[in-house]
């Protein structure tokens, strides 16, 4: 029998044998200086939100999630997990006192408002950071959650309402005055006409945009999660009698 | 104290009474509360529908934008499916507004007869409504239509 390139194979395979042992043992090394860090810096991790992305970040490059599950040594050790969790209900909450009057859409920008808010004076630190971070969670464990980007920041969706591609653009274009018309969308988008209207229906089907047909010149597509005036004004009593249960 | 607008007022869509089923109805509640609290904070009792269209309720000269006639007629009717609202008329042009209703300052009329130690005495509606002894009570000033109102159902006699 002939075996040809036998010597060749067995030596390849021999070298990459040793190399993935070296490797390892080096990823075993960085991991434990990780676990040391870590744990001596616990407080700063949960403190300090700048820390927390340096962290993360760190930790991504050596393709570990602090956050893939609630048991496990991250978490545990860290309490990084209870941190993003208990932040992940916190949103959820935030997004449904508010559902009635924006649809189920709000700006990044409110919801870090009223996060603070809500932890009060002397809570920890949480930065937009770790709020796109435990909405991430949130999304991957099929909460119905999505981020769409507006004006350079986002826009967080805590329905599941159906947004394709179209929607989302629109939404883009009417993050500037906080309303748009489908001249607005004919003139920046190029879409005919059917198509504007299609999509401006759908926005006022899910309940995330108003129609005001008393606008100068053509009705005019405003959505609630883009009113500025909103993000200031709590829910008052009468509005929370007012909730659909 | 001046009125406290709700962020909807300056919102121009709230004006245009809105096509999709759920939105009305969160815009129609909020209109209802919006005017009894509007009536409630100037003792307004009585509303005429064409003066209404001027009055700062329903027309927010700031943004430009005012509830058309047609879509105040819905809001008074929900009011009155509330029992917050009456006609006065066949037309529906003039209506009373009961932001307490009739059976509520009952109560309260009556929880303050008990108070003052006045169950079984007699009052005159003016007694009531205007007298020394009621000052700074809520229904101090109370027309006399809603009094009535108020007397049906609770025993006072």
């Amino acid at each position: 029998m002939h075996r040809r390139g036998v010597g060749a194979g067995a030596i390849a395979k021999k070298k990459l044998a040793e190399v993935c042992y070296i490797m390892s043992k080096q990823i075993e090394t960085f991991k434990s200086h990780l676990e040391e860090f870590a744990s001596k810096h616990k407080q700063e991790i949960r403190k300090n939100s700048q820390f927390r992305v340096q962290f993360q970040e760190m930790c991504a490059t050596i393709g570990v999630d602090p956050l893939a599950s609630g048991k496990g040594f991250w978490s545990e050790m860290l309490g990084v997990g209870d941190f993003y969790y208990e932040l992940g209900v916190q949103i959820i909450e935030v997004c449904l006192a508010l559902k009635h009057r924006n649809g189920g859409l709000i700006t990044l920008d409110e919801l870090h408002q009223r996060v603070l808010k809500g932890r009060g004076k002397y809570a920890q630190d949480v930065s937009q950071d770790d709020l796109v971070r435990a909405i991430k969670k949130l999304k991957a464990m099929g909460n119905g959650f999505g981020m769409i980007p507006v004006g350079g920041s986002y826009l967080v969706q805590s329905v599941p309402a159906e947004l394709n591609m179209d929607h989302t653009v629109v939404l883009q274009l009417a993050e500037k005055k906080g309303y748009v018309t489908v001249s607005e969308i004919k003139e920046h988008l190029k879409w005919e006409r059917e198509r504007s209207c299609h999509v401006l229906d759908h926005l006022l089907k899910e309940g995330l945009a108003w129609l005001d047909s008393q606008a100068a010149g053509e009705p005019q597509y405003w959505l609630p999660a883009l009113f500025s005036e909103i993000s200031s004004r709590d829910v008052t009593p009468d509005e929370a009698n007012q909730m659909t249960p | 104290m001046s009125f406290e607008w709700p962020w909807q007022y300056n919102f121009p869509p709230f004006f245009t009474l809105q096509p999709n089923v759920d939105t009305r109805q969160k815009q129609l509640a909020a209109w209802c509360s919006l005017a009894l609290a509007y009536c409630r904070h100037h003792k307004l009792y009585t509303l005429d529908v064409m003066e209404s269209q001027e009055s700062p309720v329903f027309n927010n000269k700031k943004i430009e934008r005012k509830l058309s006639t047609e879509a105040i007629q819905v809001v008074f009717e929900e009011l009155r499916k509330k029992g917050n609202l009456d006609w006065l008329d066949k037309n529906k042009s003039r209506c009373l507004v009961m932001w307490r209703r009739p059976e509520e300052w009952g109560k309260l009329i009556y929880q303050w007869v008990s108070k003052v130690g006045m169950i079984n005495s007699v009052f005159t509606l003016y007694e009531l409504s205007n007298g020394d002894d009621t000052e700074g009570e809520e229904f101090h000033g109370l027309e006399e239509w809603i009094l009535l109102r108020s007397f049906k159902g609770v025993k006072f006699f």
